[in-house]
């Protein structure tokens, strides 16, 4: 019974030590759009999706817009905004792409490694090739990313009347992913 | 200088002005500077639109999303249900009630002064958490169903 019980416990173990499919509802996005003219409070989600498949290499995060939190209600307001990204429309941004380094990253091995992603992000409803990088840290079957880019707003039809904010904002990820 | 008295009472009607419009500027820039600085009010303080449980809260977004997002977006709740999951988010948490048969699952996020709280819950406790509803949407990820809240507190 005893024997039954470890061969199960080590089974379970090993698929989850091994699963290829990385998740977790809870990827940070900060938005930083400051300018030396405005500091602007930077928006935050704390409930993104996020999903890595380490023998595919495909990269996936969807975030639902109204869940970007601003200190200030004005700054929520405008950012879900018909002249913004217009949430009520679009309530999500998502991006899926590629590790195109994948054999650089050995999974299987606790370090840091130094991924290179090229895939296409989706904002307002309008879809743009993006690439970046992003540092994966592997910590037993636990995966810890983080990659910083900056983004054209224009490319997505999102526009500041009144020019105080920065044009190309930017943005931080963050996700640890089981 | 010696004033006529048609000039006299012109100079008066500046100064009035003058200190009208200073007055004025004053204030619009004490209307801007309010608006701009202001901080959203601590969610315990606020009073609920609508208190719910976690279950039925999902199957009505289940049910027609659309008039479920109608209903709740960016109003204050309180939700009761079970702890199922808790996350690490960045240097806070965050705390799930999921429906296990569908999968489907509601995500709290907290205001700054309520991680402290939310960090002593434990998966499978029963609480109530107020706050902002922020939408429900279908994660093509996923492929499951899930609401997401922002600013919450625990309700104590």
């Amino acid at each position: 019974m005893k024997k039954t019980t470890l061969i199960i416990a080590l089974a379970v173990l090993a698929v989850s030590a091994f699963a290829q499919k990385k998740t977790t509802t809870s990827a940070t996005v900060k938005f930083d759009a400051a300018t030396p003219l405005d500091a602007l409070p930077v928006a935050e989600n704390k409930t993104v999706v996020a999903a890595i498949d380490t023998k595919k290499g495909t990269v996936a995060f969807e975030a639902v817009v109204k869940s970007f939190n601003f200190s200030n209600p004005m700054m929520q307001e405008h950012f879900n905004g018909e002249r913004w990204f217009n949430s009520e429309k679009f309530p999500k941004t998502t991006f899926t792409g590629k590790i195109t380094n994948l054999s650089a990253i050995n999974f299987s091995k606790n370090g840091t490694y130094e991924a290179k992603i090229e895939g296409e992000l989706t904002m307002k409803g309008i879809t743009k090739p993006l690439s970046t990088t992003a540092t994966i840290t592997v910590n037993g079957d636990v995966l810890i990313t983080a990659s910083e880019f900056t983004i054209a707003l224009a490319d997505y039809d999102i526009s500041d009347a009144k020019g105080k904010i920065a044009k190309e904002p930017k943005i931080f990820v963050s996700a640890e992913l089981k | 200088m010696i004033q006529t008295p048609a000039t006299a009472p012109k100079k008066s009607l500046l100064k009035k002005l003058l200190l009208a419009g200073i007055i004025l500027l004053l204030a619009g820039g004490a209307a801007v500077w309010y608006i701009f600085t202001r901080e959203f009010e601590d969610t315990a303080t606020q009073e609920a639109a609508y208190t719910v449980s976690a279950m039925p809260f999902m199957e009505e977004f289940r049910n027609n999303i659309d008039e479920a997002n109608k209903k709740y977006s960016e109003k204050i709740i309180t939700v009761n249900g079970r702890v199922t999951e808790i996350e690490k988010a960045d240097t806070a948490v965050n705390i799930k009630m999921a429906d296990t048969g569908t999968g489907d699952y509601i995500i709290f996020a907290f205001q700054q002064q309520h991680i402290k709280a939310a960090k002593q819950v434990q998966v499978g406790d029963s609480i109530a958490i107020k706050g902002s509803c922020s939408a429900g949407v279908y994660s093509d990820i996923l492929e499951t169903g899930f609401i997401t809240f922002k600013r919450c507190s625990i309700n104590k």
